[in-house]
């Protein structure tokens, strides 16, 4: 039997298309959106999650992930003696000054772990391994960065500012979207790293005046001459996160506060906590999640707007038709399932085309800019969900219209 | 009075004149009911009045009308006579201002719209002057949207489609769009149409006023024949003085009343 929706819906392929254009157009934004807003708040969280650790305990003025102050290495020590504690690690994080080839400064943020540890470092790696950051002013980086990096290839040298460094490593979804590009490495590269900062400048007051021997900083170290190698941590040294496995059973509430009392100054969080917590951070205190949400807002009412017009012309285009179904003595059901089989078809054929297109641009955005754009598979029904409640709300009007049609009408030639 | 009227006078006896007994009114219910059941269409001081107060427009006064079963009945007269509009009230599209209307027994003045709706689905076959196809659809499928919403569906409606369009002289343009059809082509689809449920009333609005000559005539011939050969009652509104040789009954109406 012949579908008198499908059939209207095919009449006029050029005004079909225009329409469902414009639901692509509308799901498309829809989707992108919720796609960054949830690829935003993964990857802002992705350290996190990727780490093995139970517990996170950092400075006690923590805002999140990124934003804190250093607690000194003895936390570590201290944090191994406390019971229920199966291992610790600690995690290092310094903002640094990448100077690529091209003499371009770009903001970048070290990441010191211990390689031959087993809490952070999980990471999907491309090319090189974990191990080779053991060797001196050596870093890992995800592969996104390359072109901000100026960089090609592993074992490409740029400067971290005075440092030379080279790149050893290559991984996949360890970047941040809301963050300057992640360089990982060990602990004491990442010490060396983000203490190079510091007196770099090589200055000296004489006869009342600064005379800098490195005005910028960035002579230190010419890039074909041998650097010292790191030293040592020492307790002393400033370390961001003491990262904590427990013993199999234990109570990890109990543990957080024999952590907080036994480790001064510092308060722990479950991985979960610590996840809420940043990502609560990025969505609400930055306003990207009403942005990104907004934009979402405006794809709906773009599309509804669209679907309505389209739907609303394709009924008064039939409304001699529709009159005469009632005249024959169709009810106003009969009538409301072929406009609402009609919104349908343009939902299902607006989402689907726009669905593709999202999913491969969500993939060539991760390959060339390292943003996620996530759509998994409930964000994708909640879409269709969406599409779905967009066109039938849309068939309102039209069947509004077709609601108040005068069946008399159809004597009228 | 018209002998197509139904009057209590008729049944009140000369003696009790002035005011009818309890007898006389049952005796003038049967007398509506014999005759009603005698007619496929009875309408009884049927007015139709548009608007209210200063700027109301009475279209209709006091139409009595009774067609026989089986009759091909014309209503004709000049524009603005209100023939459209009683044609509506007598397919039950619209309700009148006062009066009754009595299709194939059945008094539908009273019944509920969707009881209405029923009723035409079940009983009343329409033309049209602009045919009204859904032009997206094919001949065929034209005709199977129609007996789907009489609950045929299937390869059932699919074949009785066929059958129809066959019936009307359409046997090779079945997947036509209307577009790719004649004029005249189109109002043999939309008998087509009519005919879909074997209705038992025919209901056409000047149909042939859109077709040339030639077509004209196939139409009024394929009325005819149909309308003899089921036993349909057909009631049409039209110009068309070619039609009067087909009619077994012309009614003529002008400023909404019945002349003859």
């Amino acid at each position: 039997m012949a579908s008198i929706a499908r059939k209207n819906l095919f009449e006029d392929i050029p005004r079909f298309l225009v329409a469902q254009a414009g639901i692509m157009f509308a799901v498309s934004l829809v989707t992108i959106q919720v796609g960054i807003l949830d690829g935003f708040g993964r990857s802002t969280t992705r350290l996190i999650e990727q780490s093995d650790a139970d517990l996170w305990v950092g400075a006690q003025e923590m805002l999140h992930l990124e934003v804190t102050l250093p607690i000194p290495l003895d936390r570590l020590l201290q944090a191994r003696k406390v019971k229920g504690v199966q291992r610790a690690e600690a995690l290092m994080n310094r903002t640094v000054v990448w100077l690529d080839s091209s003499d371009r400064i770009v903001p970048a943020r070290v990441w010191g772990f211990n390689p031959e540890g087993q809490l952070f470092g999980q990471f999907k790696f491309v090319s090189g391994a974990i191990a080779d950051v053991k060797q001196p002013y050596t870093f890992i980086t995800d592969r996104s960065n390359l072109a901000s990096l100026n960089l090609n290839q592993v074992n490409d040298v740029g400067r971290i500012v005075p440092f030379k460094a080279k790149l050893v490593g290559l991984t996949e979804y360890t970047q941040s979207m809301s963050s300057s590009a992640s360089l990982f490495t060990s602990l004491e590269n990442a010490n060396a790293f983000g203490g190079g900062n510091s007196n770099s400048l090589n200055c000296v007051i004489q006869a009342d005046q600064v005379q800098c021997l490195n005005p910028n900083g960035l002579a230190a170290t010419a890039l074909d001459q041998p650097q010292t190698p790191p030293r040592r941590l020492n307790p002393a040294d400033p370390i961001t996160y003491v990262l904590v496995k427990a013993e199999p059973g234990t109570d990890l509430q109990a543990l957080k506060r024999d952590l907080e009392a036994a480790l001064p100054g510092t308060r722990a969080h479950t991985k979960a906590e610590m996840t809420e917590i940043t990502r609560t951070y990025w969505r609400e205190r930055t306003g990207i999640g009403f942005i990104l949400g907004l934009g979402a807002t405006v794809g709906v009412v773009v599309g509804m707007v669209v679907v309505s017009q389209i739907l609303y012309s394709s009924v008064s285009d039939h409304i001699k038709e529709f009159g005469t179904l009632k005249a024959m003595g169709a009810s106003d059901w009969v009538i409301y399932r072929v406009i609402t089989e009609q919104a349908l078809w343009m939902a299902i054929l607006g989402y689907i085309p726009s669905m593709a297109l999202c999913l491969g641009l969500g993939v060539w955005t991760v390959a060339a800019k390292g943003i996620v754009i996530l759509i998994t598979p409930v964000t994708a029904i909640a879409i269709l969900g969406v599409t779905v409640v967009m066109c039938v709300g849309s068939a309102l009007f039209a069947i509004q219209k077709v609601t108040h049609v005068d069946p008399a009408i159809v004597f009228k030639a | 009075m018209t002998a197509s009227q139904i009057n209590i006078a008729d049944f009140v006896s000369p003696s009790t004149c002035a005011t009818p007994s309890t007898e006389d009114l049952a005796r003038w219910q049967r007398g509506v009911l014999e005759r009603t059941a005698r007619q496929a269409v009875v309408a009884q001081g049927v007015e139709m009045t548009f608007g209210s107060g200063a700027v109301s427009s009475t279209v209709l006064q006091g139409v009595n009308l009774e067609i026989p079963y089986g009759e091909i009945q014309l209503l004709m007269g000049p524009s603005g006579s209100g023939k459209t509009t009683l044609l509506s009230i007598l397919a039950g599209i619209l309700t009148p201002t006062a009066g009754q209307v009595h299709l194939l027994g059945q008094e539908i003045t009273g019944m509920s719209k969707e009881a209405l709706a029923n009723f035409r689905l079940n009983n009343i076959g329409f033309i049209f002057q602009g045919f009204n196809l859904f032009p997206a659809l094919t001949a065929a499928e034209n005709v199977e949207v129609a007996l789907r919403m009489k609950g045929i569906r299937g390869k059932v409606a699919k074949q009785e489609a066929q059958d129809l369009l066959r019936q009307v002289g359409l046997g090779d343009r079945l997947t036509f769009l209307p577009r790719d059809l004649s004029g005249g082509q189109k109002q043999r689809v939309a008998i087509a149409r009519a005919l879909a449920g074997n209705p038992r009333l025919i209901m056409a609005d000047e149909p042939t006023a859109s077709l040339d000559s030639h077509s004209g005539h196939t139409v009024i011939e394929l009325l005819r024949d149909l309308a003899k050969e089921s036993n349909r009652t057909v009631l049409m509104v039209t110009h068309d003085p070619r039609l009067v040789d087909v009619a077994d009954r012309v009614t003529h109406l002008e400023d909404g009343i019945l002349v003859s």
